[in-house]
């Protein structure tokens, strides 16, 4: 075979190529080594330790959908499994429309970490909220006129949690994790406005917006995708379904690494046959 | 998560699994009938769920404060109705009011909160020289005050990028391309990402890996 016809391969036999291969790390693991991130680093010394004190009240906001569960909620488990073990009470919001799958799933990895809370007393679980910047800026100056109950009815006032938690000085820290901006919202109306502590855990896509953001302060911390996830299951010393999952990842990002080299082979390859 | 024994629970994991390679047989093969199906059904379930959503939400957050008393909920509602005057070509000018109202707040809540963050924090920082650290830290600051003045440089349109200014202009697009590259790079790694998710869910449901 030509070397130039590396350049005319069917895109679908990559494709079928990649999807197998992905498959073959979680049959027989690899185990490639993880180093921690100072960014990680950070979000996971800001959530734990002298950093968060019993009864402090952090709201977790879902930002991202089922389709980004990978990317994410390893990440946001961890970050759960931290907070709770620390003493401090979680408000649970989201601004998809899935969000309660989310929460639900949320439940199922962490399910020892909710055995021994209470629901309205340790966590509770406002649901579903939508209106972009402008929500999160009123969600700074009263909460209730947002959430005027639950996700699943029961009043704002009558949520034991809640009594005493109006605003953002009520609120210890936020985490965002997020697939769009609302990261960006609750920096620009909760962290810049109030100086309230947060950080990011953000999709792979985002960590170049993110990680600038971690630099000048703005975030504590950030998590960036799956890689992040990984980090901090290996920070609480629980390996998960972020662990599991680099091996393929790498395995991905290899296979396209050879599949540019062998593109470029045949474009020169073929530019050079061409010259002659 | 342990594998569902609800009998709903199953039939729902099968359900997605079949969707996905429907869904998938278009990279994989070629568009057909499956993906079709799979894509319209996707979309019409997605445009459900939004809509009952947010007129949940609009239920729980306007219309039964409203029946309970607050009039002020009047205001929202009635902004919120003008803009489906769009869809009448002769009072389609009306939606621009509500639409006004929220590029307004939307400008003024962004300004609030833009200012510090995006442009003081990140310019302290960026001209804030490393206090310790070793050689790396100081090659890192100087790599990214030379990529800042030279990006800057490149949309400086008022003048002809040549003479002294075309050396720093090239630069400067050269740095704007490993910063596309990287964001694409990133991009790239969100989907392969997803696509491991995937893999992991088609494995599970036939009971090759724990759930």
């Amino acid at each position: 075979m030509s070397l130039s016809k590396l350049a005319n391969i069917d895109r679908r036999v990559f494709y079928w190529i990649l999807f197998i291969a992905l498959m073959v790390p979680f049959l027989s693991p690899i185990g490639f080594p993880i180093t921690i991130a100072p960014n990680t680093q950070d979000l996971y010394d800001g959530i734990t330790g002298d950093q968060v004190n019993e009864g402090d009240v952090w709201i977790m906001n879902f930002g991202y959908g089922v389709s980004a569960w990978s990317e994410c909620h390893p990440a946001v488990t961890v970050c759960t499994k931290a907070l709770f073990r620390e003493g401090a009470k979680i408000i649970f919001i989201g601004i998809h429309y899935d969000v309660e799958l989310t929460y639900n799933k949320l439940q199922d990895t962490c399910s020892e970490d909710f055995a021994d809370k209470v629901y309205g007393e340790d966590y509770v679980f406002l649901g579903y909220m939508t209106g972009g910047e402008s929500v999160v800026a009123q969600l700074g100056s009263d909460i209730a006129s947002v959430f005027p109950q639950d996700h699943f009815g029961t009043p704002y006032g009558d949520i034991p949690m809640l009594e005493g938690v109006e605003d953002h000085t009520d609120i210890a820290g936020v985490l965002s994790s997020d697939t769009g901006d609302y990261g960006t919202h609750f920096m620009t109306q909760w962290q810049a406005a109030y100086g309230t502590k947060m950080a990011e855990i953000g999709i792979a896509m985002n960590g170049s917006t993110d990680l600038p953001r971690w630099q000048a302060g703005n975030f504590f911390g950030v998590s960036v995708g799956s890689r992040g996830g990984a980090e901090l299951e290996a920070l609480i010393g629980e390996l998960g379904e972020a662990t599991t999952a680099m091996d393929s990842i790498s395995v991905s990002h290899l296979l396209l690494i050879l599949a540019i080299i062998l593109g470029n082979i045949g474009v020169l390859t073929e530019k050079l046959g061409g010259k002659k | 998560m342990a594998y569902p024994t609800a009998t709903l629970d199953v039939v729902g994991l099968w359900v997605g699994w079949f969707l996905m390679l429907m869904i998938y047989s278009y990279p994989l093969y070629k568009e057909n009938p499956a993906y079709r199906t799979a894509e319209h059904m996707f979309i019409g379930v997605t445009l459900a769920i939004t809509a009952i959503t947010n007129f949940s939400n609009v239920m729980r957050l306007c219309i039964t404060p409203l029946m309970q008393g607050n009039i002020l909920m009047i205001v929202p509602l009635i902004l919120g109705l003008l803009i489906f005057t769009m869809l009448i070509p002769e009072y389609r000018w009306v939606s621009r009011y509500p639409i006004a109202v929220m590029v307004g707040a939307g400008f003024g809540l962004g300004i609030r909160g833009t200012i510090k963050p995006n442009l003081q924090d990140a310019i302290i920082d960026t001209i804030t020289a490393p206090s310790g650290g070793g050689i790396l830290d100081w090659f890192n600051y100087l790599w990214v005050a030379v990529g800042l003045v030279c990006s800057i440089m490149y949309f400086l349109l008022t003048f002809e990028h040549a003479g002294p200014l075309k050396g720093p202009t090239r630069l400067g697009r050269l740095f704007l391309m490993l910063a596309l590259g990287g964001y694409f790079g990133n991009t790239v790694l969100f989907r392969f990402t997803m696509l491991t998710g995937r893999a992991q869910f088609f494995l599970q449901v036939l009971k090759l890996i724990p759930m």
